[in-house]
C-alpha cells in the first residue's frame, strides 16, 4: 500500500472510530501460544488461567477493573454489561442497571434474568447445573439475588461486604446465558462478547472469531484469535521468536526465558507480573512431632525465603506473607512490616542456629536428624520448591524424604490431613483478603489443609470485610497476616512473577499488575501489520 | 577355529586365556562391556566418587555452564549435573537389571512350565502372550506406570512385565525342541521324574538364549525407563532419573543451557550403545546359530 | 489357506477380548479417576460435588457393568464420550490417526529407503571397514533415545536456522506437511532403519552363502545380478517381518517424537488421556493399536505365505 493509500485509511478509520493518537487496524487473527489443554471452556467450572485467557473474550461481566488501571483496584471498576450500580444505604444491597442493547451470541436477548440464574447457580441456590463450582465460598455472604424488570438486578447480602464489586469484576466472574445449559458452556460456550466461541480442540488448539453484532461499537478490531497447544516452554519461545506467533501464554515465562526471548527478538515486548500464586508451607498441627509448636518454629526459620526467590526465579520472586506484596498487590504487609516477622529477617544463618538449638533442646542432632517426608504433588513446580526445602530443612537437623504424590489424589491427601509436610503451591483468583482469608485460614475450612484455628483471628476476617475504608482495611489485614506468619499457619515462601511477551506488530495488549487473569477481552488489541 | 597365541598354553587354556580369546575375536563386544563395566562401577561406587552432593542446591550456581566448578555445569537448582549424572547410573542400572531379571525370570519360568506341560496349560498361556504382544512394550508400561503409581519398584515392575511374553516364547520354544532330544529322552528312560528331567537337563540348555534374550533387552529397558521419565511418569523426584532431567531441562533450557539436554542424553544413549555391543557378542559366543 | 486365515482372525478376535479385559481393569486400578482430576484442576474439595461428578460419569457403577457397556457401545459402533471434552470418542480420535499414520508411514519409508541399501552393501562389504563403520551407525541408531534425537535435531535448528520445524497450524499444501513431517519422521525412523539394515545384512549373508547363490556365481552370473536377483529377493522376508516387528516398537517412539515435536496425533495423545484418567479415551486408543498391531502381524504372515510358497501354515 502507498503512503498515502495508508494515509487515506488513516483518516478513514479515524473519523470511523474517533480515535485519538493511535490508528487501530481492523482485522487479523492474533496467534497467541498455549500452555496445556484447558479443562473445558467454561469459565465458572474452572479455576486455571488455561480457561480463563483463551475463552474471557467470548463473555462480559456486569463490571470490570478499568483496562487503564495499572492495579486492579475497587476504586478502578468500570460498567460493562451493567450501565450503572448503587449500594444502599445499610451496605447490603447492591443493585445493578443494566444495557438493553446487548444479545447472546445465538441471538437471543441478555436479561436481568440471565445474572441471576449465573448467581444463583454459584451460590447453589438453583438446581446446580454446574458439573464443578470452584468458587462458590467467594459468595458466602450473598443471601439473594433478585430482579425488577428486565434491566435491573440486585445482590442481597447477610453482611456489608464493599469488595463484593471487586469479585464481580473479576476475570473469573462472566455472566453466563439462562437458555444455555452447563454442558453446553464447557464445550461450545455462548456469550456476549466481542468473540464467539469457534473450537477447542483437544490437546492442539482452540480458537474464537469476531462477534460482528458485539453491543460495543466499532470493537473488537481483530477477526479472531486462535491460541496453539505447545506445552513445551522452550519450544513454544522459539516460535514465538521465529515469528509464528504474536504472543506467548501469560504469566508463564520465567524471568530466564524473557531473557532469552528479548535477546533473540529485542523489538519484543515482555512485561512481567506476579502469576497470582504463592508457594506455601503445609505443616498438619495434628501430626506428631509436629503438634508441637517448637518443631515449627524450628521448621520456619530453616527456610531461606531469598534463597527459594533466587533460584525460583533468579530472585524476582516477592517475598510476602498471605497477600501479594506490595507495590503491585493492594494488601500485602510492607518489607518493613516484614522484616520484623520471624524468618523473613536477612541474617538466616543465625535463625538456622536458632533452629538447630531448638532441635537439639528437643534431643535432635547431626547424628539423630528427624526424619520426615515431604509431601508434594508431582508436577514441576511443587517438585522444585519441595525439592530446595528439603535441602533447607538438613540446616536443623531434619531429614526430609521427597514423596511425590500423583495430581489426581494430591487435594484429596490434603483435605484429609494424611500428610506431615507438605509443599504447596496456591492460586489466588483476586488480590483481595475476602477471597484468601476465609478459605485458607478460617477454623475448619475445607482447604485449610493445616487445621490451623484462631477464633480470635476469625473475628478480624469478618471485620476487615465489612470495612469500607481501604486505608483501615489494610492495617486491619496486616495484622491478620502478621499474626498468621508468626503462628505458622502456613509460611508462605514466595509469590511467584512470569512473564509475557508480545510481537511490537501487537497494539493495545493492556495487563494489570497485580493478576494475570483480567483484561483478557481483546476487544481493544489490534495488529499493525 | 584356533588361534595362534604368542606363548602356547602350558595345560588346558585358563579362564585368562580363553578371555583373551574372546577379546580378540569379539572386540566390539569388549568395548561394549568396558562401556557398562564404567557405568557399573560410577553406580556402584557413586557416593564416593561424585564431586558433590546431588541433592544439594545452591542459588549461586543456577544453569552453571559447564566449567571448573561444575565439570557438567548445573542445573536449574543450581545442582552439580555430573554429580546427579553419577547417581543417575544407579537409577538407570537398577531399572534394567530389576525389569531384565524380573522380566527374564518370569518369561522363562512360564515358557519352560509352557513347553514342558503343553496341553491346556500350554494352550493358556500362549492366548496371554498373544495378549499380551498386542500392545507396544511403551504403551504397556505407560498404562501400567499409572496403574500402579510412581515409584522405583513400581517402574520396574511396569516395564518387566511387559518383557514376559517375548521371552516365554522363545524358551517355550526350546524347550519343545529339547524335550524330543535323545539325551532327554534317555534321562526320562532311566527313570528321572518328569520335574527333575526339566530343572536338570532341560532348563541348563536354554540357558544360553536366555543370557542372549536378556543382554539384548538390557537396552531396551534403559531406553523404556528413560522414555516414561520424559513422559513425566518414571521415576519419581528425588531419585536423579537421567530420563526426567532430560525432560525437565528441555522445556525451559534448551536454549539457554543446552548441556543440562546434552549430557543426560548422551549418557543413555552411551550406556544402551555399550549394552547392545555387548549383547551382540553375547549373541554370537553363545547362539552360534545366528551367528553372521 | 481359507481355514488358516478364518482360524487366525478367530484367535485375533480372542486377543482382543482379552486386551479390552485387561486395559479396562488396569484403568480402574488405577489410583484417582477422573472426578479426583477434574476436582483437582479446579482446586474444589465439596465431597458431594464429586459424587455427583462420578455419578454423572457413570464411574459408580460396578465394574462388570461398566465393561458390558463399553462393549456393548462397541458393537454398536459407539465409542462413547470422552470425559474430558465431552465429544464423541469417536470424532476426537479420528482425525489424529491420518497425522500418526502419516508420520509412521513416512517413517517406515526412510527406513525401508535406508536400510535395506546399506543392509545391502554391508552384506557384500563384509568386513571390510564399510562395514564396520555402517554396523557401529546401525547399532547407535538402536541406541538414540527417539525423544533425545528429536531434541538435538531442534537444537540444530535454531542454532543454524534460527527456527524451528514443529507443528503449529495444519499444513495447507502438500510441500509443507512433507516439510513439517520429514523432520521427526527422520527421528523416529532412525531405529527402525538400523533394525532393517542389521536384519537385511545378516539375511543377505545367510542367503549369499548358500548354494543355489554359489550355483548362480559359478554359472557366471555377474556379482551385481547375482546379488540382486537372488539374494536381496530372498533377503525381503526377515524386512517384512521387521516391518510387522516395528509397526508395535514405532508407536513407542511416536509417542516420544510427537511429544517432542508438538505434532497433534493420536500417540501424544494417548499419553494426554492417559493423564487426565480419560477412560473412554484410553480403552479405545489402546484397543485401536491392539487392532493395529494384531492386523499387521496377520498380514505380515500372509505376505510371508505369499512370497515364500515353501512356508505353508497348519496349526
Amino acid at each position: 500500500m502507498s503512503s498515502a493509500g495508508r494515509l487515506a485509511v488513516t483518516c478513514l478509520l479515524l473519523s470511523m472510530f474517533g480515535a485519538g493518537a493511535h490508528a487501530q487496524k481492523q482485522g487479523g487473527v492474533l496467534r497467541v501460544t498455549h500452555r496445556d489443554n484447558p479443562p473445558s471452556a467454561s469459565i465458572h467450572e474452572e479455576a486455571t488461567i488455561s480457561t480463563v485467557m483463551p475463552f474471557a473474550s467470548v463473555f462480559n461481566n456486569l463490571v470490570v477493573f478499568d483496562p487503564d488501571s495499572r492495579q486492579n483496584r475497587l476504586d478502578r471498576i468500570i460498567p460493562e454489561l451493567a450501565t450503572r450500580w448503587a449500594w444502599s444505604e445499610d451496605g447490603r444491597t447492591l443493585t445493578f442497571t443494566l444495557r438493553d442493547d446487548v444479545k447472546w451470541h445465538d441471538g437471543q436477548k441478555f436479561t436481568s434474568s440471565d445474572v441471576k440464574c449465573t448467581w444463583d447457580m454459584l451460590t447453589g441456590r438453583s438446581e446446580s447445573k454446574l458439573r464443578k463450582n470452584p468458587r462458590k465460598s467467594w459468595y458466602f455472604d450473598v443471601r439473594e439475588i433478585t430482579t425488577d424488570g428486565p434491566n435491573e438486578v440486585a445482590f442481597h447480602l447477610v453482611d456489608p461486604q464493599p469488595s463484593l464489586l471487586a469479585l464481580l469484576a473479576a476475570g473469573f466472574s462472566p455472566v453466563y446465558p439462562c437458555h444455555v445449559n452447563a454442558a453446553q458452556m464447557r464445550t461450545h460456550p455462548i456469550g456476549t462478547g466481542p468473540f464467539k466461541f469457534v473450537e477447542l480442540k483437544q490437546n492442539e488448539s482452540m480458537r474464537v472469531e469476531r462477534n460482528p453484532d458485539y453491543w460495543k461499537p466499532g470493537r473488537p478490531y481483530l477477526d479472531g484469535v486462535e491460541f496453539t497447544i505447545i506445552p513445551n516452554r522452550s519450544t513454544a519461545i522459539l516460535a514465538f521468536v521465529s515469528g509464528r506467533f504474536d504472543m506467548t501464554f501469560t504469566g508463564e515465562l520465567p524471568p530466564e526465558l524473557v531473557k532469552d526471548v528479548q535477546a533473540q527478538a529485542p523489538k519484543a515486548i515482555c512485561v512481567m507480573q506476579p502469576t497470582n500464586t504463592q508457594g506455601n508451607l503445609l505443616i498438619n498441627f495434628d501430626r506428631p512431632p509436629f503438634n508441637d509448636a517448637r518443631i515449627r518454629k524450628a521448621v520456619g526459620l530453616a527456610i531461606d525465603r531469598r534463597a527459594f526467590s533466587e533460584i525460583i526465579s533468579r530472585g524476582i520472586d516477592k517475598l510476602g506473607g498471605a497477600m501479594m506484596p506490595p507495590p503491585e498487590g493492594q494488601w500485602g504487609m510492607t518489607p518493613e512490616v516484614l522484616e520484623t516477622v520471624p524468618g523473613y529477617g536477612k541474617d538466616v544463618e543465625q535463625a538456622r542456629e536458632q533452629g538447630r538449638a531448638i532441635m537439639r533442646s528437643l534431643g535432635y542432632g547431626p547424628d539423630k536428624p528427624l526424619a520426615i517426608k515431604v509431601s508434594t504433588r508431582n508436577i514441576p513446580d511443587y517438585r522444585d520448591a519441595a525439592v530446595i526445602l528439603i535441602d533447607h530443612l538438613k540446616n536443623v537437623y531434619i531429614q526430609g524424604e521427597l514423596e511425590p504424590i500423583d495430581t489426581s489424589v494430591w487435594y484429596a491427601r490434603m483435605a484429609r490431613k494424611d500428610y506431615s509436610v507438605g509443599m504447596n503451591v496456591q492460586g489466588v483468583g483476586v488480590d483481595d483478603p475476602d477471597v484468601v482469608l476465609f478459605a485458607t485460614y478460617a477454623c475448619g475450612s475445607e482447604r485449610n489443609y493445616t487445621g490451623y484455628c484462631n477464633a480470635e483471628l476469625e473475628k478480624l476476617f469478618h471485620k476487615q470485610s465489612m470495612t469500607a475504608d481501604v486505608e483501615q482495611r489494610r492495617q486491619i489485614v496486616w495484622q491478620i497476616d502478621e499474626a498468621l506468619q508468626e503462628d505458622g499457619a502456613r509460611p508462605v515462601i514466595y509469590h511467584g512473577q512470569a512473564g509475557t511477551c508480545w510481537q511490537p506488530s501487537v497494539k493495545g495488549v493492556r495487563l494489570a499488575v497485580n493478576t494475570i487473569y483480567n483484561h483478557w477481552r481483546f476487544e481493544d488489541v489490534w495488529l499493525d501489520r | 577355529m584356533s588361534i595362534t597365541l604368542a606363548k602356547p598354553p602350558i595345560a588346558a587354556p585358563t579362564w585368562r586365556a580363553e578371555l583373551a580369546h574372546l577379546a580378540v575375536r569379539y572386540p566390539l563386544g569388549v568395548a561394549g562391556a568396558c562401556i557398562l563395566l564404567v557405568f557399573v562401577f560410577a553406580a556402584i561406587f557413586a557416593g564416593t566418587i561424585a564431586p558433590l552432593d546431588p541433592f544439594s542446591t545452591n542459588p549461586a550456581a543456577r544453569l552453571a555452564p559447564p566449567g571448573d566448578a561444575h565439570l557438567f555445569g548445573a542445573d536449574a537448582m543450581g545442582r552439580d549435573l555430573l554429580s546427579r549424572m553419577i547417581h543417575g547410573a544407579r537409577i538407570s542400572l537398577a531399572v534394567a537389571l530389576g525389569a531384565t531379571i524380573l522380566g527374564s525370570g518370569f518369561g522363562a519360568a512360564i515358557g519352560l512350565a509352557s513347553g514342558y506341560i503343553g496341553g491346556w496349560f500350554d494352550l493358556i498361556v500362549q492366548r496371554l502372550t498373544e495378549i499380551m504382544q498386542a500392545l507396544p512394550l511403551l504403551v504397556m508400561a505407560l498404562v501400567i506406570t499409572v496403574s500402579l503409581g510412581p515409584s522405583l519398584t513400581n517402574t520396574i515392575v511396569a516395564i518387566a512385565i511387559p518383557l514376559i511374553p517375548g521371552v516365554a516364547r522363545v524358551i517355550r520354544s526350546n524347550v519343545l525342541s529339547l524335550r524330543e532330544l535323545p539325551f532327554v529322552e534317555a534321562a526320562r528312560a532311566v527313570g528321572m521324574g518328569e520335574f527333575r528331567v526339566a530343572v536338570a537337563h532341560v532348563l541348563p540348555n536354554t540357558l544360553a538364549p536366555l543370557i542372549v534374550l536378556a543382554t539384548a533387552q538390557l537396552g531396551s529397558t534403559i531406553l523404556t525407563e528413560a522414555s516414561l521419565s520424559f513422559l513425566g511418569l518414571g521415576v519419581p523426584e528425588p531419585y536423579p532419573s537421567w530420563g526426567r532431567m532430560l525432560s525437565e531441562s528441555a522445556a525451559e533450557y534448551v536454549r539457554t543451557a543446552p548441556w543440562l539436554v546434552i549430557f543426560p542424553g548422551a549418557a543413555i544413549s552411551l550406556l544402551v550403545f555399550g549394552t547392545n555391543l555387548l549383547g551382540d557378542a553375547m549373541r554370537d559366543v553363545l547362539d552360534p546359530r545366528q551367528r553372521d | 489357506m481359507v481355514a488358516y486365515i478364518v482360524q487366525r482372525l478367530l484367535l485375533m478376535v480372542l486377543t482382543l477380548f482379552g486386551v479390552s479385559v485387561a486395559i479396562f481393569v488396569l484403568l480402574r486400578i488405577v489410583p484417582g479417576n477422573i472426578a479426583d482430576i477434574l476436582f483437582d484442576s479446579a482446586g474444589l474439595i465439596d465431597p458431594a460435588d464429586k459424587a455427583k461428578i462420578i455419578s454423572d460419569l457413570g464411574l459408580d457403577r460396578s465394574i462388570p457393568v461398566q465393561y458390558a457397556q463399553w462393549i456393548n457401545g462397541l458393537f454398536h459402533g459407539d465409542l462413547g464420550y470422552s470425559y474430558v471434552s465431552e465429544k464423541p470418542v469417536l470424532d476426537e480420535i479420528l482425525p489424529r490417526i491420518p497425522i500418526t499414520a502419516r508420520l509412521a508411514g513416512l517413517a517406515l519409508f526412510f527406513s525401508v529407503m535406508f536400510g535395506v541399501p546399506l543392509g545391502v552393501i554391508s552384506a557384500v562389504r563384509q568386513n571390510t571397514w564399510l562395514d564396520y563403520g555402517l554396523r557401529v551407525i546401525s547399532l547407535s541408531g538402536l541406541s538414540l533415545p527417539a525423544f533425545w534425537l528429536g531434541l538435538l535435531i531442534l537444537m540444530a535448528f535454531v542454532r543454524w536456522f534460527g527456527t524451528i520445524p514443529i507443528y503449529d497450524r495444519v499444513p495447507e499444501s502438500f510441500l509443507q506437511e512433507l516439510a513439517l513431517f520429514a523432520i521427526p519422521a527422520a527421528a523416529v525412523g532412525f531405529r527402525s532403519s538400523a533394525l532393517i539394515m542389521r536384519l537385511t545384512r545378516s539375511s543377505m549373508l545367510e542367503v549369499l552363502r548358500q548354494d543355489y547363490v554359489r550355483t548362480a556365481r559359478s554359472k557366471g552370473m555377474s556379482e551385481g545380478s547375482v546379488t540382486f536377483d537372488h539374494a536381496l529377493r530372498n533377503a525381503l522376508l526377515p524386512v517384512i517381518t521387521t516391518i510387522g516387528i516395528e509397526t508395535a516398537i514405532l508407536f513407542g517412539g511416536l509417542i516420544v517424537t510427537e511429544t517432542v515435536f508438538n505434532i497433534p496425533g493420536v500417540a501424544r495423545f494417548l499419553v494426554e488421556a492417559i493423564r487426565w484418567r480419560d477412560y473412554p479415551m484410553v480403552q479405545n486408543l489402546v484397543m485401536f493399536i491392539a487392532i493395529v498391531v494384531v492386523t499387521v502381524n496377520l498380514l505380515v504372515d500372509l505376505t510371508y505365505m505369499l512370497v515364500d510358497p515353501r512356508i505353508r501354515y497348519s496349526e
